[in-house]
């Protein structure tokens, strides 16, 4: 099921794997459904179906001028998951929050969330995003990288120059700066899902984890050796504890 | 299906993927890295996994031989070590 159309919108969907349904949300700009595709969704598809897709504006998924507020991508996410029944969720960075604003409207319609590296408060996204300026050039868009891809990246031209034109087109062409700028702090304290944060010990999104924790009842704090792109930092720590999260 | 047949498929892929400007400098042959001589990106090599399991079908498991490797490895994958892989699971 390579691209199914929702809220209006051509979204790029990947399955892996059979059992109960997990889905995956990834971040933003530098993100797509890979970010998990290679990483923790493999490990997870031995016992689940595992739905993953590009947000709206992101890898292989139309980019329209708006919608990048979690609210709407949320609303994104209920269009891509309506026929699949009660599902355990996990989202990276901006894909965390949407997976809150989601479980938080729709909490019959989640069996278990996991938040890997959600930004408190939400416009702290743009500081991890420090290539959203003006003039991005490919320099600046490799000091932003994890430090994993970076050898991979500035060994040529192609990558980067695409990774450019994405960040470009975003920043460009559309309000996703606007909208994480606007972005309100959610309020977590009536979730009563059981739920999983999972952080770096060297990212700048830790003390807004440690905040979430507190503010989620029964929320259990994971913290993981490796910055915010703990799915590559730490790829088979990250995906094991996933796993035994959603095994419950 | 001898090698040089999986790698003319693997090669057909890769351009129904990223276009034939992979082709430009110069054929794909088994040494041909990934990222560093083909600079697929990550989203790229989704596609290039579902098109081959399209291809191939259900006896190659693509994700699950990529999920046993370091990211290290991944970075350094092969055409080559695609298609023997791909070799592998086929009777």
């Amino acid at each position: 099921m390579p691209t199914v159309t929702a809220n209006g919108l051509a979204m790029h969907v990947q399955e892996l794997g059979a059992g109960p349904p997990v889905v995956m949300a990834h971040g933003l700009v530098i993100g797509s459904l890979a970010s998990w595709y290679f990483t923790a969704a493999p490990e997870l598809a031995r016992e689940h179906r595992v739905r993953m897709y590009d947000l709206r504006g992101h890898g292989r998924s139309a980019r329209p001028p708006t919608g990048y507020d979690t609210t709407t991508l949320a609303g994104d996410l209920a269009a891509l998951t309506e026929d699949l029944p009660a599902f355990d969720l996990v989202g990276h960075s901006w894909g965390g929050l949407v997976a809150l604003r989601f479980a938080l409207a729709h909490p019959e319609r989640v069996r278990r969330l996991a938040i890997v590296e959600g930004p408190l408060p939400p416009s702290s996204a743009l500081e991890l995003a420090s290539v959203l300026g003006p003039a991005v050039t490919p320099e600046t868009l490799l000091a932003a990288l994890p430090e994993s891809l970076r050898a991979a990246v500035a060994t040529g031209r192609r990558q980067a120059e695409r990774l450019v034109a994405t960040v470009v087109a975003l920043v460009r062409d559309t309000t996703l700066l606007a909208d994480v700028r606007a972005e309100p702090e959610p309020d977590a304290s009536g979730l009563r899902i059981p739920t999983l944060l999972a952080y770096g010990d060297r990212s700048s999104c830790l003390p807004g984890g440690r905040r979430l924790a507190a503010a989620i009842p029964g929320a259990r704090l994971l913290v993981l050796p490796g910055g915010h792109y703990l799915h590559l930092d730490a790829r088979a720590q990250l995906a094991e504890a996933l796993g035994a999260h959603l095994r419950g | 299906m001898t090698n040089a047949e999986i790698l003319k498929a693997v090669e057909e892929s890769l351009v129904e993927v990223a276009g034939d400007e992979l082709l430009v400098a110069g054929p794909i042959t088994p040494a041909t890295s990934f990222n560093a001589d083909l600079e697929l990106e990550s989203i790229e090599f989704v596609a290039l996994a579902e098109k081959l399991q399209q291809r191939f079908g259900g006896t190659v498991d693509f994700v699950g031989w990529i999920s046993k490797k370091e990211l290290d490895q991944l970075i350094a994958l092969t055409v080559g070590e695609l298609v023997e892989f791909i070799a592998s699971c086929r009777p």
